[in-house]
């Protein structure tokens, strides 16, 4: 033979060594002979009448999703049965026609069924496997499909689970929604392939993968009459894992109230374990109308809401901090050595830049007199902050900032937007300006530019009563009854470390001292250290304020920060009230109610 | 090493005076015999005239591109088979360069059909190799690590698309000339030792989603629900097929769609159902004998080039029909890897029939 006459020929070594390697494919080609020997003659009855019988059928065995609580073991979300229409796209034939026929005799919206039908047809699919079309159907609707079942083959009607949030609108951004996913991406997870919905929002969103489990599949064999043989082939549904969240839903849907017809958002959190215990974004809406999948018209009112119920914006909304900030900016002061306890400024009401006619005006429109820095956050002078912002300039104001987080995500578990620490290249590719003195002096009151969301005022605040400790904030106390860990992003160094104490000394005399600027909520059973503060949204060179809060959108917020009670802090609170005008009259006094409601439920 | 010296220096081209006579018609008769009845295996696995159609117009091309270059003058091509591996590395930075909101990337997309880069590297990198590594009458040892590290390049970005099948596949188009050619055994058994070694440390460091991502090259596509639907069908569908099968296009078990996949990386296992285990043995007789066809073009040679890469193409040829066919019967896991020349994928067949027309340019030269 040939291939002989290879191996003899000692100089063609190349030839040699080609036919060597080719022994590795073709052992295993023989291996493969062997085995399709196995199947075919040995094997080959058992899978004749297998496959004649076409009776190998796959089953998805769908996990139950993990249950939500809150911190107290109250049940938040859980899965409720429903009945729902269910179609087998393998079984059916003329399928679009036949939706439209279910949809007029149910009376289901026909554009809604067929929206889901396309998208869910498109996903990986195991053979057979049922693909839901509407969730929650009443009796009258299962009554009026089962009369007339046999013209649709393919359609059931089955009972199936569906996600139920147990206090509808109380804790709506918190714990999300459920939806149809947009992608068809094979590649993500298993868990998407399942016909299933997909957390699209808050904390089903975020911890999907843990809620969700995985698909289990079984692969049955069947005989001929479609009686159950036995099980080919298994793999396990895992349920998913319960979330225990740290909100407390007393507290919650005790705060809910006050923001009755009105914007807003509230954080409260525990600042030493960065844990959540209420989260307040105003309005809200009803997360069972998305979960139960039931009515796009219902579903569209919210999409189409002007005041964005279903934007969060505990985290997500960006507003100036404005004064809030002050004691922040006044640690920045001393740390640059702009200033030191005893430096005094004169505010006569307004701040001048030389060469520049231009007043840049405190809210007190005769000023504070002498102000030295603890003074100047009692009664939040802004004519101090605007000297030393002008001081410090953006070059150090900005480093500062984005120490204590602002101008990046606080990384808590849910989604949260960036918020703005302006710079100036920021401002020369945003805005196509340089950086004026004007905008640091802005920066000092926490307006101008500068945007954060209220869970990083919180964040930042709680840095002080951490003493430097940035604590990440985070919702979910317990993920299958083993506690998340409390993660450190960072401690801030100041030079001075007393100054910490100092600066919240301030902040405690803003309740408690009879000039400060929170003093209407002073509690003689403890002590309170916080910051009011008053955004404006427009800014009114030639306007007076009067004028432009003829337009309630254009009134200011009205904010507050604080923590209690002082020197040991069980609670920070956080209150924005959009177009509120007041922080102290409006803000302050919900913040309290917080306080005293949980400071003192134990008594 | 037996090699002519004058390889390059002389042009020693003998082109024997009937060209027509010399063309081996046994292995385009085989190609074209294995192309069409992998048409009719896909019209009985999809039923889909437009499906055929289209891997019919592949087909047309590539034997007219098999066809045109088995009459090429090869050692006049030399320069430019040395520097053809660079279109393919321009296409894999192309691919994974260009934005796609797709987890993986490893199509080009030209509208009609997409195209895979990654099968073009494999083509194009044993060209090069062989032509790198023939271009001297001696091969230095700095050749060998160059071919080495080009080859774990190419790998490298093929696995990042990421698609570890065909990553080794295309890195094995590379080795492979360096081993042929004669590097040392002593070395071989280092790279190995190496390679085992390292593996478990790379492993160790990589991220949860790291090794997630790797075990999931494994199966990128072919078996996307993770569970043995595919394996229990197939291995139906080929014991039911028993001796001779159930007859063409009387496939109960593809017919009805139980097999997935099946006119692509499954088809072996339609082939078996409808033509039983004699089907199969005259299947593996078949690429056995283009095997063996193309095993003597090598032989018949002098020329180190040659034998580099009708020996790489020989190996990659079968390991491609073992792997496939052992992944269908379940003896393997389900891996990305489709049957040379029957499996439906118009980038494969035409690199394959591309490279065919190469080795058969090969004879006209001794």
């Amino acid at each position: 033979m040939k291939i002989k006459k290879i191996f003899s020929d000692k100089r063609d070594s190349e030839s040699r060594k080609l036919v060597l390697y080719l022994i590795f494919p073709i052992f295993i080609m023989f291996v493969v002979l062997l085995q399709t020997i196995n199947l075919t003659v040995i094997n080959g009855k058992k899978y004749e009448t297998q496959s004649e019988n076409n009776r190998i059928v796959s089953r998805t065995i769908y996990p139950t999703r993990g249950l939500i609580y809150d911190t107290n073991d109250k049940l938040l979300v859980e899965n409720i049965a429903s009945s729902q229409l269910n179609l087998v796209p393998e079984r059916s034939t003329d399928t679009l026609k036949k939706i439209k026929a279910i949809a007029d005799l149910l009376n289901l919206e026909k554009s809604f069924l067929l929206d889901i039908y396309e998208r869910q047809i498109k996903k990986p699919r195991y053979p057979f496997q049922p693909i839901t079309l509407a969730k929650s159907l009443n009796d009258e609707q299962i009554a009026l499909f089962s009369v007339s079942s046999e013209k649709f083959k393919g359609f059931s009607v089955e009972t199936g689970l569906v996600r139920s949030v147990v206090n509808k609108k109380s804790l709506a951004h918190v714990l999300g929604y459920m939806g149809y996913s947009e992608s068809n991406d094979v590649n993500k997870s298993s868990n998407f392939i399942s016909g299933n919905q997909i957390g699209i929002s808050g904390i089903e969103k975020t911890y999907h993968d843990q809620l969700s489990g995985k698909v289990g599949t079984r692969i049955e064999e069947k005989d001929v009459s479609g009686k159950f043989v036995r099980v080919l082939s298994e793999n396990n549904a895992e349920s998913g894992k319960d979330l225990k969240l740290s909100i407390d839903l007393d507290l919650q849907n005790f705060l809910i109230p006050f923001f009755e017809g009105q914007k807003g958002a509230l954080v409260a959190l525990e600042p030493k374990s960065g844990l959540i215990k209420a989260l307040i974004s105003s309005p809200a809406y009803d997360p069972n109308i998305f979960n139960s999948s039931s009515s796009l018209a219902e579903i569209q009112s919210i999409f189409s809401d002007d005041e964005g119920p279903l934007f969060n914006r505990a985290t997500m909304g960006n507003y100036p901090p404005a004064s809030t900030i002050k004691p922040i900016l006044g640690l920045a002061a001393l740390d640059e050595g702009i200033v030191n306890w005893n430096t005094i400024i004169q505010d006569d009401g307004e701040f001048y830049v030389e060469g520049d006619p231009r007043p840049y005006r405190g809210w007190k429109e005769d000023g504070h007199g002498k102000v030295d820095l603890e003074k100047a956050i009692v009664e939040s002078s802004d004519v101090y902050f605007y000297s030393t912002a002008y001081d410090l300039t953006i070059k150090r104001l900005e480093p500062f900032l984005n120490k204590f987080g602002f101008g990046a995500k606080t990384n808590i578990d849910a989604e949260e937007s960036n918020g703005l620490v302006p710079n100036e290249k920021w401002k020369l590719g945003y805005i196509g300006e340089f950086w004026f003195k004007g905008d640091s002096i802005n920066l000092g009151i926490g307006q101008g530019y500068m945007l954060s969301t209220p869970i990083q005022i919180s964040q930042a605040i709680a840095v002080i009563a951490n003493r430097g400790e940035i604590i990440k904030p985070r919702l979910v106390e317990e993920i299958d009854q083993s506690p998340t860990e409390l993660e450190s992003l960072g401690k801030i160094n100041l030079k001075d470390e007393t100054n910490w104490e100092k600066i919240e000394k301030s902040m405690i005399e803003v309740i408690n001292a009879p000039n400060g600027t929170a003093n209407n909520i002073k509690d003689t059973r403890y002590v309170i250290a916080g910051k009011t503060g008053t955004a404006q949204i427009k800014s009114y060179e030639d306007q007076e304020y009067e004028d432009i809060r003829e337009n309630p959108f254009f009134r200011d917020h009205a904010l507050f920060v604080g923590y209690a009670p002082v020197p040991d802090p069980e609670l920070l609170i956080l209150v924005i009230i959009e177009n509120g005008e007041s922080g102290s009259r409006v803000a302050a006094p919900i913040a309290k109610a917080g306080f005293d409601y949980y400071l003192t439920k134990n008594e | 090493m037996s090699r002519n010296p004058l390889e390059f220096s002389l042009s020693s081209r003998m082109i024997k005076p009937n060209r027509w006579l010399n063309q081996d018609w046994l292995v385009l008769f085989l190609i074209i015999s294995l192309v069409s009845f992998g048409l009719m295996m896909i019209y009985s696995a999809s039923g889909s005239v437009e499906m055929v159609l289209r891997q019919g117009i592949f087909a047309v091309i590539g034997i007219v591109f098999m066809i045109y270059l088995s009459f090429s003058d090869y050692q006049r091509l030399l320069p430019i088979y040395l520097n053809v591996f660079w279109i393919g590395i321009f296409f894999l930075l192309v691919v994974l360069l260009i934005p796609s909101d797709a987890a993986t990337r490893r199509w080009i997309d030209l509208g009609i059909f997409g195209f895979q880069p990654s099968e073009l590297m494999r083509c194009v990198l044993t060209i090069s190799a062989a032509a790198f590594l023939s271009r001297n009458p001696r091969i230095v040892f700095r050749d060998w690590m160059i071919v080495i590290g080009v080859s774990f390049f190419s790998f490298y970005l093929v696995f990042i698309q990421p698609d570890l099948g065909t990553a080794i596949m295309v890195l094995i188009s590379g080795i492979l000339p360096v081993l042929i050619s004669g590097f040392p055994v002593s070395y071989q058994i280092i790279g190995i030792v190496i390679i085992l070694l390292s593996t478990p440390f790379i492993w160790m460091n990589l991220l949860d989603y790291q090794k997630q991502r790797v075990l999931t090259f494994f199966d990128p596509s072919s078996d996307p629900l993770g569970t043995g639907w595919n394996i229990i069908q197939s291995q139906i569908a080929v014991g039911s097929g028993s001796l001779f099968g159930k007859g063409f296009f009387q496939g109960t078990q593809s017919q009805l769609n139980f097999v997935p996949e099946s006119h692509t990386d499954f088809i072996f296992a339609v082939v078996a159902e409808e033509f039983g285990l004699f089907g199969v043995i005259g299947l593996f007789l078949v690429y056995l004998l283009l095997a063996f066809r193309l095993v003597m073009i090598a032989k018949n040679s002098n020329f180190l080039f040659v034998k580099l890469v009708a020996g790489t193409f020989i190996f990659l040829l079968l390991t491609y029909v073992a792997f496939n066919t052992a992944m269908v019967v379940g003896i393997l896991p389900v891996v990305g890897m489709p049957l040379p020349f029957l499996s439906q994928g118009g980038t494969a067949l035409i690199i394959n029939m591309i490279m065919i027309g190469i080795i058969l340019s090969f004879r006209r030269t001794v």
